[in-house]
């Protein structure tokens, strides 16, 4: 290794800053533990943001969209009177399928449940257990 | 107990921990915090050396933090030390041009505002107070200045090369990446740094 060992000198002005260092007076401590907290504080905001909304609320909120989008539009008495009907239906079906199964999606909601494994276990526990109760 | 009508309420009762994804953000700001802590006060000295105000130094050190946390705060832990003092090194050349910019525009300017702070953390003051180690402390609080008026004599590299590597025990690759240059540039000012240093201070020290 080219690290060189500091010789007396280099050492000497080591220890002289590390006491000035410490001889730092309690107002300007005081402002750089203010400065720290803020500095940290505006790096938390977009990520509580985020937090908000967690990674799989995205490809759910896309597959729900696409599921109520295409039950009201089959709904629709149009549906039954236009002649294009069946096209539309197979191509939108097809889509919605793709939106569900879009890999990212997919992969995110997995993710989630791998991550948060113990969570799910105890929900369908507390879950079955209410309704073991509510039949017995 | 009501079934959980939705994941969230689900969410609320649980009492176990965090989802893995804000564990994983928790730790990384804990860890953030206790990077920023160790450094800023080493920090708040390397800029009031080379900016010769205690102000001026927090307002620097302060928006490296900010910058820091805000850019870089996902990277690697490993990877913060040189990144902070690239910003923080940035900060204090922007200042200087300022500064520069400001004299040569108003000659007039009185320059480097006078710190009314550095009576304060003026170490010869605790030293005044008395005490067992007072003489020591007198010398070191003496050759502390002495060090830091020859640096700020130094070329900017030099001083930044001496301060990173001598004053905050950075490695060569670390300096290196914080100044932005190669290794090879790091050994040059360091070696020309400390030749110059020991050439000034050889008599007072």
């Amino acid at each position: 290794m080219n690290e060189q060992i500091p010789d007396s000198f280099e050492e000497r002005g080591r220890r002289l800053f590390d006491a000035s260092v410490e001889n730092i007076d309690m107002r300007i401590r005081s402002r750089l533990n203010q400065a720290r907290h803020a500095a940290l504080e505006a790096a938390e905001r977009p990520r509580a943001r985020f937090l908000r909304l967690p990674i799989w609320t995205s490809a759910a909120g896309v597959t729900a969209a696409g599921i109520l989008g295409i039950a009201i539009w089959l709904g629709s008495p149009l549906i039954h009177t236009t002649s294009t009907i069946a096209e539309n239906q197979t191509s939108n079906l097809e889509d919605l399928e793709i939106v569900a199964s879009t890999d990212d999606g997919a992969g995110d909601a997995m993710e989630m449940l791998q991550d948060d494994i113990d969570f799910y276990d105890w929900a369908a526990e507390k879950s079955a257990a209410t309704e073991s109760g509510s039949v017995g | 107990m009501p079934r959980f009508a939705t994941l969230s309420d689900a969410w609320m009762a649980w009492d176990g921990p965090a989802p893995a994804h804000e564990d994983a953000v928790v730790d990384q700001t804990r860890e953030l915090d206790k990077f920023l802590a160790e450094v800023e006060r080493r920090a708040f000295r390397i800029a009031q050396v080379s900016l010769r105000d205690a102000d001026d130094a927090l307002d620097v050190v302060q928006d490296a933090m900010l910058k820091l946390a805000r850019n870089y705060g996902s990277k690697p832990c490993a990877e913060w030390r040189p990144l902070f003092y690239r910003i923080l090194e940035n900060g204090i050349r922007d200042l200087q041009r300022r500064r520069a910019v400001r004299k040569r525009i108003m000659v007039w300017s009185p320059g480097p505002k006078e710190d009314p702070d550095d009576e304060a953390q003026d170490p010869l003051d605790s030293v005044a107070a008395g005490g067992p180690d007072a003489p020591e402390l007198l010398m070191q609080a003496e050759a502390m200045r002495h060090l830091e008026s020859a640096l700020r004599a130094l070329p900017a590299r030099q001083r930044e090369a001496f301060m990173l590597r001598n004053f905050e025990g950075m490695d060569v690759a670390g300096t290196a990446a914080a100044m932005g240059c190669s290794e090879g540039s790091v050994k040059t000012h360091y070696s020309r740094a400390v030749h110059t240093l020991r050439e000034q201070l050889g008599e007072v020290w």
